[in-house]
């Protein structure tokens, strides 16, 4: 698939020091499924959250505007999101899109490349949702599931 | 030939506005992909070809040995994004059929207009969701298996009709539903040597809904069409018979294994009724399966001429299959799958075998389908 549409790039400088020193700690990332602090929503169920990453709702349960921010292939983050949240692997993530992609019923959500940057755009945006590990959360977002 | 060319030209038009579009905005909105199978089947029965559906010409068996008809297919896909509320996607198919040739088709062709974010129409070449899988039933890279149950799905060949769509996804509680509404004519070549080169169907009307509930989906449907298969199974010229489906189906997935089964009853001069049962565990990058799938074979409704030898010989076809498969998702977007099928003719029909002479009764019969595939996206 190649999509023409540039994802917004934005470089984080933290990640590998930070890598290094999860990995010197030994701490393991736990996702959390993040919106503005303006957005109205304070909770949302494993389930409510994935039927927005997975395009079947555009909105979220209260009626107003989702839209998801995922992160893009290859992050630790990525995979525990959908195994822990949409109980899919990453094979499965791409069979599902392909379905949807290929019979015209939907596109997949747009993908940043870090943490901290799917924290700016949420943060930015209170239609927005994303999720990120726990420990880049500050209070330009809120944490609305913690799986 | 005309609609053929009409799609052609309007694949070429939506990629000239979708373009401009692009340079417009300097945000192009337009993807481009595909996905494609390479598939090659043995059939232990030499004595009739084993082919998916009556579109397919010719398969492993009686024709070949080897056969690379059942499974092997590429296809190209375009979307644009015009604006928020339209968007266009048009799919390309090239596969194994009636005109013993790979010439491309089109598959889908339509415009969609959102009216608000749980509803919108599609105008054009749109799918025909009769199953769960119908809509990507060429999409191997979607499924576990070699290709969907064949008892089942060939039922219905139809997989797209050219009219109006209409959808609406509602949620209920933690339920939701997506629910189709369509309209439309369609024109499919087929090639049983009894039955019209090309049979029409129009006033195409239908309407389904997939519900989910967690790892839940229950698929039902019901159409109806007018179609010149009277010719076929009355013998009368011109006459147009009612055909209808009436499809359920369920699934569940929690992501580490799957079960799904589905039902169809299918009524045109005669009515008749398949169903499968299928299941697979996935371990890391292997998804073993089972599958059973039997159709029944056809009883005559009242109210329509007597059938023909034809309509008499078609409404007995019915045939059982009892699969073991694995897909192996050895990288990325690319898999292997292996499969092997059991397949038993009823006691008096030569199944869904093709090609088989005249003369030769294979009833009863019971024989092996080796098939292989790797599957692809891009």
């Amino acid at each position: 698939m190649i999509n023409l549409k540039l994802p917004e790039i934005i470089r984080n400088y933290l990640a590998l020091p930070l890598f290094l020193a999860m990995v010197a700690t030994g701490a393991h990332a736990e996702v959390v499924v993040i919106v503005s602090a303006n957005s109205h929503v304070t909770s949302l169920t494993a389930e409510q959250t994935a039927r927005i990453f997975l395009g079947k709702t555009t909105s979220f349960p209260d009626g107003g505007q989702a839209l998801p921010i995922d992160q893009i292939e290859g992050n630790a983050i990525r995979d525990e999101f959908y195994t822990k949240v949409v109980h899919k692997s990453a094979t499965q993530l791409s069979a599902y899109w392909a379905k949807v992609i290929f019979t015209g019923d939907g596109r997949p959500p747009v993908e940043l490349e870090s943490n901290v940057a799917v924290r700016r755009a949420v943060a930015k945006d209170r239609n927005t949702i994303g999720y990120i590990d726990k420990r880049y959360v500050n209070r330009s977002v809120r944490v609305i599931l913690e799986p | 030939m005309v609609i053929r060319n009409y799609f052609i030209a309007l694949l070429g038009f939506f990629a000239c506005v979708a373009n401009a579009e692009a340079a417009a905005t300097d945000q192009p909105q337009v993807t481009f992909g595909g996905f494609g199978s390479l598939g090659v089947s043995h059939s232990t029965m030499g004595s009739g070809d084993y082919v998916l559906d009556g579109g397919i010409p010719k398969g492993p068996g009686l024709s070949n040995s080897l056969s690379t008809t059942n499974d092997s297919r590429i296809a190209g896909h375009m979307a644009a994004q015009m604006s928020p509320k339209v968007s266009v996607v048009m799919q390309i198919d090239a596969e194994y059929h009636s005109g013993n040739s790979y010439e491309p088709e089109v598959e889908f062709a339509n415009v969609k207009y959102v009216f608000a974010p749980d509803v919108y129409t599609r105008v054009g070449r749109v799918p025909l969701p009769t199953f769960l899988q119908s809509e990507n039933r060429d999409i191997g890279y979607t499924y576990a298996w070699i290709h969907p149950p064949v008892e089942v799905y060939r039922q219905e060949q139809l997989t797209h009709t050219d009219g109006v769509e209409a959808d609406y996804r509602l949620q209920t509680g933690a339920v939701g539903h997506s629910i189709r509404a369509l309209y439309g004519r369609a024109l499919i070549a087929t090639n049983d040597p009894a039955v019209l080169t090309t049979l029409s169907s129009k006033h195409l009307w239908g309407i389904f809904d997939t519900a989910e509930y967690g790892p839940t989906t229950i698929h039902a449907g019901y159409q109806e069409r007018d179609t010149n298969s009277g010719y076929i199974l009355t013998g009368l010229a011109d006459t147009w018979v009612k055909d209808s489906d009436l499809s359920f189906g369920a699934q569940y997935d929690p992501g580490n294994w799957f079960a799904v089964s589905e039902w169809i009853q299918r009524k045109s001069t005669y009515k008749t009724s398949a169903m499968y049962v299928s299941a697979g565990y996935r371990v890391k990058k292997f998804t073993p399966y089972l599958t059973y799938a039997a159709s029944s074979q056809g009883s005559f409704l009242p109210g329509f001429p007597p059938p023909s030898p034809d309509g008499i010989r078609l409404a007995a076809r019915a045939q059982s299959t009892a699969s073991l498969g694995v897909r192996w998702d050895f990288r990325r977007d690319t898999d292997f799958k292996f499969q092997l099928d059991q397949v038993k003719l009823s006691n008096n029909s030569n199944g869904f075998l093709a090609n088989v002479p005249a003369n030769v009764s294979l009833y009863g019969s019971k024989f092996y389908v080796v098939s292989a595939v790797v599957d692809f996206i891009f």
